[in-house]
């Protein structure tokens, strides 16, 4: 980008018209910040395509984190409907105090895990990666909870974590990268 | 039927509750490791090599859920226990276990496995 001011482009017209068009931004700066831009059609259409596709990809983000809030709400109350022995193996019921605890965190975590019940009694949130790492966060009604991860490498981690919606959103956050 | 199990012979797990099928299933069509932790022991049907459909027909018997299959070679491969427990309503009842001592499989375990359990009727809607 160059600077020029008003004056050189009245003068010059043309040569700041040629720059721009072969690809240059030239900044004009104006009184009380009224600056502008000269750039060719072509750099604005790319500028305007990229800002375009940026909002649709927020707007596709937010869409599916939505439609998985809405998934993971039906799943909830579905796991607090199952009873006692719901395996058939003897499983505890879900107790209230932890599809509580799990509904708020839902409400705070800012990308939605998947979540299923266990026969432990507790409820498991996995995340999955584009680099296909692997995390797993075992909430049950203890404040603490286990995070299990295997990268796609094999290697695999184990650390415990507060359970707070803060604590899992910078973990799921340094997931992710 | 022989108490030992040779890595070929296939295990057939219920994917229990029936009557909520699609618990289990993850978004990309794989099952989650979470159906695959019991406190006392993984409860499957040994194969003893009969037909996919033999099995599940006589699974189908006693549970409407789904079904899914794993190698005994996949628990050896991870250290677990396959263990032949005939109870008098089902002879093929087996149990495989996290080790000698502990029926709860290790979450490493159960990540193994759900990998490497294939579905073998249709994944529900």
């Amino acid at each position: 980008m160059i600077i020029a001011k008003q004056m050189d482009i009245r003068a010059n017209i043309k040569e700041f018209f040629d720059m721009a068009y072969n690809g240059e931004t030239i900044l004009v700066p104006r009184k009380q910040n009224h600056n502008v831009i000269i750039m060719s059609e072509e750099e604005y259409n790319k500028l305007n395509q990229a800002s375009r596709i940026t909002a649709y990809s927020a707007l596709l983000t937010n869409r599916i984190d939505t439609e998985l809030k809405i998934h993971n709400k039906q799943k909830l109350a579905s796991i607090r409907s199952m009873k006692k022995n719901w395996n058939g193996n003897g499983a505890p019921a879900f107790s209230k105090k932890l599809i509580d605890k799990v509904e708020n965190l839902l409400n705070k975590l800012v990308i939605q895990p998947e979540i299923f019940p266990t026969a432990l009694g507790t409820i498991q949130f996995e995340y999955d990666n584009s680099r296909r790492d692997h995390m797993e966060i075992e909430i049950g009604v203890s404040e603490v909870a286990e995070v299990f991860i295997v990268k796609f490498n094999g290697e695999e981690l184990t650390e415990n974590i507060n359970v707070t919606a803060e604590i899992i959103n910078e973990r799921v956050q340094s997931f992710y990268g | 039927m022989d108490k030992t199990f040779k890595n070929t012979e296939k295990l057939y797990r219920a994917v229990y509750p029936p009557e909520i099928a699609d618990i289990f299933w993850k978004k990309d069509g794989s099952i989650s490791s979470a159906a695959f932790a019991d406190p006392k022991g993984l409860s499957v049907d040994r194969g003893n090599y009969r037909d996919d459909n033999e099995v599940i027909d006589s699974m189908r018997e006693r549970f409407k859920g789904h079904i899914v299959s794993l190698f005994v070679k996949n628990c050896t491969d991870v250290n677990a226990i396959v263990r032949y427990l005939p109870s008098k309503t089902n002879i093929y009842h087996t149990e495989i276990h996290g080790d000698a001592t502990t029926p709860l499989l290790s979450k490493s375990q159960r990540r193994a496995l759900a990998k490497a359990a294939v579905i073998i009727t249709p994944r529900p809607l």
